[in-house]
């Protein structure tokens, strides 16, 4: 069968993307050797640095999908002045470069500012802690959860909800039977988004705390100090463990197709 | 049973304006209008669906007007179904059991009876991305009838069925409506559907209620020019009345009556015209000659559109006729009907 | 038509030659860019130094790179990063990673003192002083830190400056207790960064050097000069400070003594803009050009400039060698 040209370019942008991805990752993935790997992944510091960005980025995600889920309700079903501005602010963050906005939650958790000082008499630290580390990646990580969830909603035709309450059903009955079982593919879509991009972020969390130190921080630190060599395999470790994360997530959202 | 006094909502997209109705119980209402007039709107306000701006609802002698959509046991059903894709057709049909006491075998009775009455019993376990829109609009009627409403609410339910299927669903609407207590308030454009379920209906225009009655009245003695011309008054002119005639543009028309001194218009329905070849003599007052300018299939029927003086009249004719009397465009021919089908308003 | 056509290609020639301008060399001027690493405490008086140069140079361009001076020497030894010069905080850093391979020359040119720094809103800020200043920094809530002992000598000069005032002030076990009180969390890879800390609110206390503090202007706890590492003359006092730092490969170590801070500046061996490189230390190293925006600057410079021997000194490029005294 004879394809257009259309259809050829596009392969070829394909082709071009894919390469583009693949090749560096490929290439950094198979730099060290086994042996280097096994030294890696034995060393302490190196699975509790993994096991922090991990389980700091799953914190983030799960603040964000209790926070974000009834702002994203409220942008997908109703029309109010300034709601255009609303969503921009949310999608500041990810405008923001990311020094400035360990900087900025920095300034603000001192004790110069009212907020800072607010924590500091309840006992709560932001710089150099697991605190701090979560607040930076929540920061990161929101506009990706409630603009997948908001996107989810909004793809839930509202007469569905109205016709759940004419029979009988209250707001939250509403949501929980029907708004959220047809919704949570696109939620836990939004939580995966939000995750990668908690795990990955580096510029902001090291300003705010370089120790307890995330991976990113600890690959960037061995590079500083020790080269490629040795910063690669922890590179290698934690890419991989995300990835197969990501991988197991992914399937839950697969759509069984019913009889 | 359903009382609507005052009733006002200004919303950015839409607004109704002094809106007042009274449906009495068990009564099958539809509501008329063209596109935007605010049907949809009417219905989801008196739903709950939608904030008031003023006014009172009241469902028998209760007041919902501030009262949540769950509180005030009226169903509704949409145009394009609702069906909750990832609930089985049993499944759908019961949610509302979920939030009414029902007891148990009454509810059973009540299920199998809807099950039957719209033929769905083979259907219970399939989910609705396999249902048919005919099969699909049954669905959500029994779902709306499953927690006996005291109000029924239809937004055009069979406009986006197939014809032979609005047949189906339209026969089953009427099976329902006789077998229980429920008021039925639907929203329709189609006039068939009017004629065939309804008793009494309303013309809404741009968020107002134009006219209230029974269809008959209604389709007969139109009480404004726009409801006229809704109802598919094609001979709507602007008159001069003089005692018991009009004059139209030069043509006088005899009325039979003497009317109202305010009275601006008048209007034929297209069917009551008369058109022949040759002059016969009849009791019909009117009678003139004029030239036949367009013919146009309406696919059932012909409109004629005869030129008299500065005057087109529209009248139906069948094929048959058309083809029995040799009419072209362009031939002269006689136009005839009665004073009494002449309405004034 | 002749006409219009000779106009089209002046224009192209014009177009041509402003493209290729920036292209162009000029012989005999220094041109070009010169790298320099230098470390963190040198960021402030290095950048007042580069616009001055600049001015004078206008056709050079001087990038400059901080970092703890540690950091900064395995740059060159190890990443062989590109660089012109090294200015590093402890001149002994630059014998210990860098000598002989990655540079032969290794001028003396400054000194400095450590200080305990703070702002308004530290805890018992109205309290500290320079006989309670260990107290305050062992008491429960006091946060309070330093910079990374393995890349920057500030980190592990401040550790020297408590093993030292537990010997001065003849309190045992004082090191421990106070570094008890102080979490890794505390720690940064660059002094500097602390000053953001204290200023932001979020520590209380930070071990810098007195040309930082001044530079921003912060609060400061002066010390006994038998502790501040800031006196040669107790250069044998200091001595019996010593830390553990981290060396080339991971798993392997230095150790430091303590001394008092002298700042040392390299040229680099095989630096890629070696004439211009010159031409800046020349500057640098000038009592009138470099030294004295040092001297305004709080940190008082060595005038003139030492290096060890006789040796070293014939090393140096002509223009440098009267800049600079023999001196051990």
């Amino acid at each position: 069968m004879k394809h257009e040209p259309f259809f050829w370019i596009s392969v070829s942008c394909g082709i071009v993307i894919m390469a583009f991805i693949l090749l560096p990752l490929i290439q950094m993935m198979s730099a060290p050797s086994v042996g280097m790997l096994k030294e890696t992944i034995q060393d302490k510091d190196v699975v509790r640095s993994i096991w922090l960005s991990i389980y700091t980025a799953g914190l983030a995600a799960l603040i964000s999908f209790v926070l974000g889920t009834p702002l994203a309700y409220l942008l997908a079903r109703s029309a109010f002045r300034g709601k255009r501005l609303v969503e921009s602010i949310i999608d500041l963050p990810i405008a923001i470069p990311h020094p400035v906005v360990g900087i900025a939650i920095l300034s603000v958790a001192g004790k110069n500012y009212w907020i800072g000082q607010i924590l500091s008499e309840l006992g709560i630290r932001i710089m150099g802690s697991v605190t701090g580390i979560v607040t930076v990646l929540t920061f990161v990580g929101l506009p990706f959860y409630l603009n997948a969830t908001k996107t989810g909603f909004e793809g839930i035709s509202p007469r569905l909800e109205k016709v759940s309450r004419s029979l009988g059903a209250s707001l939250f009955s509403t949501f929980f039977r029907i708004t959220f079982p047809l919704a949570w593919r696109s939620m836990l879509i939004g939580l995966i988004m939000c995750c990668a991009r908690a795990i990955s972020e580096f510029g902001a969390v090291v300003i705010v705390a370089y120790h307890p130190m995330i991976a990113p921080v600890m690959i960037y630190e061995r590079f500083e100090a020790y080269g490629l060599k040795y910063s690669q395999p922890v590179a290698v470790w934690l890419v991989s463990i995300s990835l197969i994360l990501f991988f197991l997530l992914r399937i839950l959202t697969l759509h069984k197709v019913k009889e | 049973m359903i009382t609507i006094r005052g009733l006002n909502i200004d919303l950015r997209e839409f607004q109704l304006r002094n809106i007042n109705l009274e449906i009495a119980e068990n009564e099958f209402f539809i509501l008329m209008g063209p596109t935007g007039a605010g049907k949809t709107v009417l219905l989801e306000a008196i739903a709950g669906l939608i904030p008031l701006m003023s006014g009172k609802i009241l469902i028998g002698e209760r007041e919902i007007t501030g009262l949540p959509p769950e509180k005030r046991g009226i169903s509704i059903v949409y145009q394009d179904y609702a069906l909750f894709p990832h609930l089985t057709v049993l499944q759908n049909i019961t949610y509302g059991l979920h939030f009414h006491r029902i007891d148990k075998t009454h509810a059973e009775k009540r299920l199998d009876r809807l099950l039957e009455v719209l033929n769905l019993f083979g259907l219970k376990q399939r989910f609705p991305v396999n249902l048919s829109g005919g099969e699909k609009q049954r669905v959500a009627l029994a779902r709306a009838l499953m927690v006996e409403p005291k109000v029924l609410l239809l937004d055009e339910p069979l406009s986006a069925l197939d014809p032979n299927f609005r047949e189906e669903v339209r026969g089953a609407l009427k099976r329902l409506h006789q077998s229980s207590t429920t008021t039925f308030l639907m929203v329709t454009h189609d006039f068939v559907e009017v004629l065939s379920l309804a008793g009494r209906a309303a013309v809404m225009n741009k968020g107002r209620i134009e006219q209230t009655g029974h269809v008959k009245e209604i389709f007969e003695k139109p009480a404004s020019p726009f409801v006229a011309d809704f109802v598919g008054m094609k001979n709507l002119f602007k008159a001069s009345f003089n005692e018991t005639y009009a004059m139209v543009s030069g043509v006088r028309i005899e009325i039979g009556r003497t009317v109202d001194p305010s009275s601006q218009y008048l209007a034929v329905r297209p069917e009551d015209i008369i058109i022949s070849r040759n002059k016969f003599s009849s009791s019909m007052r009117n009678n003139y000659s004029g030239i036949i300018t367009q013919i146009n299939n309406q696919g059932f029927y012909y409109e004629i559109a005869v030129q008299i003086k500065d005057v087109s009249f529209k009248g139906l004719i069948t094929k048959g006729a058309l083809i029995e009397l040799v009419l072209e465009e362009g031939i002269p021919v006689y136009v005839s009907f009665k004073a009494s089908a002449v309405h004034v308003f | 038509m002749k006409e219009r056509r000779g106009y089209k290609w002046l224009m192209y020639g014009v177009v041509a030659i402003v493209l290729l301008l920036p292209f162009g060399k000029s012989f005999g001027d220094t041109t070009g860019k010169i790298i320099i690493f230098n470390a963190g405490s040198l960021t402030i008086p290095l950048a007042q130094m580069e616009k001055d140069f600049e001015a004078k140079y206008p056709r050079v361009d001087v990038l400059r790179e901080a970092a703890g001076s540690q950091k900064c020497a395995r740059k060159i030894s190890d990443l062989k990063k590109p660089c012109d010069i090294m200015a590093s905080a402890d001149y002994t850093v630059i014998n210990k990673l860098l000598i002989p391979v990655y540079a032969s020359l290794n001028i003396r040119f400054a000194t400095n003192r450590l200080v305990l720094c703070y702002t308004d809103k530290s805890r018992y800020a109205n309290e500290v002083n320079a006989q309670n200043w260990h107290k305050i920094l062992g008491r429960k809530g006091v946060v309070w830190g330093h910079s990374d002992p393995n890349l920057d000598p500030c980190g592990y000069r401040a550790l020297m400056v408590l093993q030292l005032a537990e010997k001065y002030y003849k309190i045992p076990r004082l090191y421990e207790h106070l570094i008890a009180n102080r979490p890794k969390e505390n720690i940064r890879p660059k002094s500097v960064e602390l000053v953001s800390l204290l200023q932001t609110g979020n520590m209380d206390y930070a071990w810098e050097y007195r040309s930082v503090a001044v530079q921003h202007e912060l609060k400061f706890v002066e010390l006994p000069d038998q502790i501040n590492l800031g006196n040669y003359k107790y250069d044998n006092f200091y001595k019996q400070a010593t830390v553990k730092v981290t060396g080339k490969k991971p798993g392997t170590f230095l150790t430091m003594n303590g001394k008092s801070c002298t700042y040392g500046v390299a040229l680099v061996k095989n630096a890629p803009n070696a004439e211009a490189a010159t031409a800046f230390l020349q500057y640098m190293l000038d009592p009138q050009g470099g030294l004295k925006v040092l001297q305004k600057m709080g940190q008082p410079p060595f005038i003139p400039c030492r290096v060890p021997t006789e040796a070293m000194k014939s090393l140096l490029p002509k223009p440098l060698q009267n800049l600079v005294e023999v001196k051990d």
